[in-house]
This record gives structure tokens, sequence and C-alpha cells, in this order.
């Protein structure tokens, strides 16, 4: 199994403050290839952004503690790995975007330097080579005028023009991972289509892994190779697009799959969103975490956690009822029902 | 229209302009974009914080009196003994002949009890001062920076040791200590090297609070995280990250500070603690001439507390009107 670009195996990252233990990360796996894209799915605070920010050593520690597994790249221990190797990786081989692209470049610096920074630590670049590297990538990104725009400071560029030049400078060194931490969630709608447009058409090109983390279901849709669904630090269920799309096995998935609005111009239907809130990561209910807001919970539930289990080829799932051809039923009727 | 607003609305302006400007096939740009642009061509930060000073009439006005203090000061050896006779002179033959005359043509503010004139002593004085306000407050800015970096960046166990070393300086009578100090030496080793020493000393405190909690705000912002996220060492994230956005708040304190500082000088050199005659800094030259306050001759008292009031209210009001300046969220 030592062959995947990125394996992450039964990560568990907590968080150990005056309140008690958050378990932002609880057992998540995963595994990337060369020029995959995963998409991870979940509601806020279901442990998308920390699961990213663990593999890169981002997270503060302490308070945050890598309390088991392993996130493993070209075979070597993110997590064990000394503080000066994990730094010649951030930005060079994995590469990180960040939500808001409004505050993630630093005011006080042109565009054209920042974009230029990893450019300069992890190759060895000349700040002028950089710079005219940073123009090329600013026109890679669709920026007009990229010879005048890298003298910009950020406060001239809008939202959408930030985050592409964030992805410019994700790109600068080419790396074989690229973590999105929603990167389209503080972007308008339109912003948001060519955003992701730009990112499919730079990984055909660059043949760069992606690590989509999202809680838009259709940001991944089109995306995504794979995708990881995750509630309250856990994984819930993992598989190829198709099955999660098309053979949802988790009534979470099922739920999420539902409140996707629909696009009717004859009928009016109400949204269906998933009842409830998601639960404080620092107390989890007992059993499964989701059972609290599963309309098909039953006394097993709430008594037993299940466990993470493959039930079909690659495709796996965290219920205790996943695979039950009842089960099934239940699930496509009541959806039926509901549509 | 607000500074506030006109920001907002450019800011729709590129918002419009991204929208349209679609993926790697790029529409030509727009001569409103083209204009938008020449518009900030020339911009950098210092550019900007510089445009706003010079808007600000009352830090104008004292960055012109500080700028004739400290051209004068600078050149006095070029021209003052020539003009207005050695302003450390003690000697006895011209005492009695030039002594506590009044504002002539030959001594515009008149002469002292030696028969030295003022404004030549003045502008000499403000040699002493100004370096005592600037040393010192450097020393203490640098100390201030360095402590205060660390426990801002660090946090944690650094961080508390280093705060409460601070918490103990702070806890010190400031002046008094300074005295305390300078009463030790003995008087030939007294001068301006002991009292730039002392106060700058003394001064870090406040600088190394100010810098740690500037540190601590800035160190939140997603753009360090970013930073790190590139691959940036420590050193790096501190000094081209977090430093540059978080150094104008001591930019305005140390300009504050010089003024105070400034004082301190004085109020030593008033005791007899401070600069040693011949030398001559404003203290020194109120405490010679308090004899003759009561007097006929209140100017040998009155100019040069003139002069350090002029100057500490200058270097507030510099200080006042670069926080405004600074100020990035003032941004136009």
């Amino acid at each position: 199994m030592g062959d995947h670009l990125l394996e992450v195996t039964g990560l568990k990252m907590y968080f150990y403050t005056r309140d008690g233990v958050v378990k932002a990360v609880d057992g998540v796996s995963f595994v990337l290839d060369k020029g995959e894209t995963l998409g991870v799915v979940g509601e806020s605070g279901s442990g998308k952004s920390v699961t990213a920010l663990t593999m890169m050593r981002l997270t503060p520690m302490p308070p945050g503690k890598v309390e088991a597994g392993d996130a493993k790249f070209k075979g070597r221990s993110l997590i064990t790995m000394k503080e000066d190797e994990i730094r010649k990786i951030r930005g060079n081989e994995i590469a990180m975007i960040f939500q808001d692209p409004m505050t993630s470049l630093n005011p006080v610096y042109r565009i054209g330097r920042q974009i230029a920074e990893p450019l300069v630590i992890h190759k060895g670049m000349s700040k002028k080579d950089a710079l005219l590297r940073a123009v090329e990538l600013l026109r890679l990104v669709g920026i007009p005028n990229p010879e005048q725009r890298v003298k910009d400071y950020p406060h001239q560029f809008s939202g959408g023009m930030r985050q592409r030049a964030m992805i410019a400078m994700a790109l600068a060194c080419d790396p074989d991972v690229l973590i999105a931490d929603e990167p389209t969630t503080a972007l308008d709608v339109t912003i948001q289509a060519q955003i992701i447009e730009l990112m499919q058409e730079l990984q055909k090109r660059t043949g760069s892994a992606i690590i989509m983390i999202t809680h838009d279901l259709g940001v991944v849709a089109d995306m995504a190779d794979r995708i990881l669904v995750m509630y309250a630090g856990r994984p819930v269920e993992y598989g190829t697009t198709d099955e999660i799309f098309y053979k949802p096995m988790h009534p979470y998935t099922w739920g999420l799959m539902d409140s996707i609005p629909t696009h009717s111009l004859v009928e009016k239907s109400a949204l269906n969103p998933i009842k409830g809130q998601p639960p404080s990561l620092i107390d989890v209910p007992s059993g499964c975490a989701f059972h609290p807001r599963c309309p098909y919970a039953q006394q097993r539930c709430t008594d037993e956690i299940p466990e993470y289990r493959i039930v079909e080829g690659t495709h796996g799932t965290a219920c205790h009822f996943a695979g039950d051809p009842g089960f099934v039923r239940r699930l496509v009727e009541n959806a039926g029902v509901k549509a | 229209m607000s500074e506030y607003d006109r920001q907002e609305s450019r800011n729709e302006d590129h918002g419009i302009e991204d929208s349209h400007s679609g993926l790697p096939a790029m529409p030509p740009m727009t001569d409103a974009e083209s204009h938008i642009h020449d518009d900030q061509e020339s911009r950098t930060l210092w550019g900007d914080a510089w445009r706003r000073l010079r808007k600000n009439r009352l830090s104008i006005i004292a960055l012109v009196w500080l700028t004739i203090v400290v051209v004068s000061a600078i050149s006095a050896d070029l021209w003052v003994p020539k003009t207005l006779g050695d302003p450390r002179a003690i000697d006895s033959s011209t005492v009695m002949a030039n002594q506590l005359k009044d504002s002539s043509f030959s001594h515009p503010l008149g002469t002292d009890d030696l028969g030295r004139d003022i404004l030549g002593r003045l502008i000499y004085g403000a040699r002493a001062s100004l370096t005592v306000g600037i040393a010192a407050v450097a020393i203490s800015v640098i100390i201030g920076l360095l402590l205060g970096a660390l426990s801002g960046f660090y946090g944690g166990a650094v961080d508390s040791l280093i705060m409460r070393i601070t918490d103990v300086f702070l806890a010190f009578p400031y002046i008094l200590f300074c005295v305390l100090i300078l009463a030790m030496l003995p008087s030939s080793a007294r001068g301006i090297g002991p009292v730039i020493v002392s106060i700058g000393l003394l001064g870090w405190p406040s600088f190394a609070r100010l810098f740690r909690s500037s540190v601590l705000s800035v160190k939140q912002n997603d753009y360090v995280d970013a930073g790190r996220a590139v691959g940036a060492s420590d050193s790096r994230l501190m000094f081209r990250h977090i430093m540059p956005n978080a150094i104008a708040p001591i930019i305005v304190y140390a300009t504050m500070s010089i003024g105070g500082t400034i004082l301190t000088e004085a109020a030593l050199s008033f005791l007899g603690l401070g600069v040693q005659p011949p030398e001559i800094s404003w203290g020194r030259m109120i405490n010679d001439g308090r004899n003759y306050l009561i007097g006929n001759h209140p100017g040998l008292v009155f100019w040069p507390g003139l002069a350090i009031i002029l100057t500490v209210l200058a270097f507030t009001l510099l200080g006042d009107g670069l926080r405004d300046a600074l100020d990035v969220k003032m941004k136009d």
C-alpha cells in the first residue's frame, strides 16, 4: 500500500482545551493518487479543515495533539518528520489555498512578491527571476495585464482576483498535492464557477492531485474522483464520486443529497434540510454521532459506535445498517416520498 | 463621499471587472480598467502613508519645526560660533561686557549670565536633547521589539517569563530610578551617555508590551498561516509577515516617546544629574538660569523652556499624525 501519493490512515487530532477534549479529527483515512481529486465534504465543524491542517502540521500544537494515525506522503510520514523537513514540503510539494482570499494575502507586500515567495524559499530563485515567474503564473490564472498587476497591492485586487493570485502562489512550485480549503466559499456565485473551472483546467495542465474541501456537494460533483463525507470529525462515507452520488449508503449522505436545492420551473418545492444542528465536538453524542438527527436511528445507534467498514469494492461507510437491503429500500422510499 | 465609501466603490468596480474578465482567454482590458490601474500604479504603502500625513496640517507644522531644530543642530558648528559666539565660553574677559544682555541684533534672544548668546546655546542644547531623545528611545525600541516579538510569537512559557519581567520593570518609578542610577555615578562620569543608557534601559517595557499585543493580533491573520503554508520559517514569518504589519503602533509610540524622553533628560539635567557644564542641554540651561527667573532676566529660563515645550509638542503631534497615516483601516 506504500505506492500512493498521499495515504492517511486512522488520523486523530484532538485538542486539549480547558473545557474538555475536542476530537476535531477522529479516525480519518483516505488515499490520494497522482492527478486525482478528492472531495472532502461535511458541515461546518466536521473536521474537514483540521484534517488538512493536520497533514500540513499547521494546527497549533499544543493544544492540539495527533492522538493516533499517520499521513504518509510519498512514503514519508508527515506527522513525525522534523519541522525543517515539513517546511520543505509546505508550499513546494503540498500547497494550500485558503478559504478567504480577502485576508490570506499580506496587505503590505505587492502581489508579485507574494507569489514569488515560495519560489524564493524553495527553488532558491533570485527575486528578479521569481518575479518574472510570478508574471507567468498570474497570466496562467487569468489575471489580465499581469506585467502591471504584479506591482499591485492586495487591496487593489477584488476577491476573485485575489483567489486567483492565491492559486498562482499555490501552483508556483508545481506541487504534487494542492489542498483547497473551501476556496470558493467567500466568493460570489459567478466567481465560484470561474475558480472551479480554473482549478480543473490547471489540474489538467499540471497533473497535480487536489484535495477539495467544501460543504457544497455541487462543487465536488464535477471535479472529484473520490469523495470523503465527514461528520463530527469522523468519516461517515468514502467512495468514488459515482458511488457517493448514485449509491449513497449513510443516512447523512442521503440527507446531504436531499438538501441540495433542485431546479424546477414547474413545481415549487421546499428545501429539505437535515434537521437539527451538528454536535459540539467536545460533547459528541454516544454511539453514532449522527443518531440524534438520523430519521432511521434505533437503540443500537445510541449504544454502539458504528465501525467504518468497506461495503462494496472501495466504497465504505460507518453505519450499522449499511448494505442491509431492507434499509436501503427504506432510504430510497423515504427520499422518493419527500421528492 | 468619505474615504471609506470611495474604497468600497472601487472594490465594486474591481468585482465587476473581474466577473467578466473570465478564464485564460481574456477579453481586452477596458479603458475604465486601465484607468483605475494607472491611478494606483505608483502607490506604495509608505507612499500612501506619506500622502495621508501631508493632509494633516498640524503634523506638517510639527515636521517643519523638527526639521528646523534638527538641521540647525546638525549644522551648528558651521555657523553658530562665527555669528553668535562660542556658546560654551567661560572666558572671564568677555563676561562682564556681554552679561545678561537683552535681545539685540547680534544676540536675538539676549545673553546669559556668562555673556553667551542664548540662541546659540539653544541650538547646541538641541543636540543633547535630540541625541538623548532619539538614542534612548532607540535602545528602548530595540529591546522592546525583541522581547515583544519573542513573547507574542512564541507565547506560552516564554511569554509568561518575559511579561513578568516587563511587569517588574513597569513597577519601577521611572524617573526616580534614573535619578538613583545617575546619582550613584561619580560626577566626572556623568554626561549624555549614562543618561541615554539609563533612560533606554528603563523605557523598553511599554514597547515590549505594545509590540507583543500587536504581534498577537497580527498573528491571527490568515496571511500568516498562508505564509507558513508556503514553507516560511519562523524568522521569515516574524520579520517578513508579522513585523511590517505590527510595527505601526511602535513607530507612533516611539515618536511620542522621543518628546517624553527629552522631558526626562531636561529634568535630569535640571537636577544636575545629566549633561555637565560646559556641555549644554535645555534642562541644563533652565537649571543655570533659575536664579535669574525672579529678576529681570526670565529669558534664561523662558527660551529653553519654550524650546522644550515646542519640541515635545511637535513630537507628540507628529506621532498623532503618524498614527492616522499608518492606520491601514483608513487606507483610501
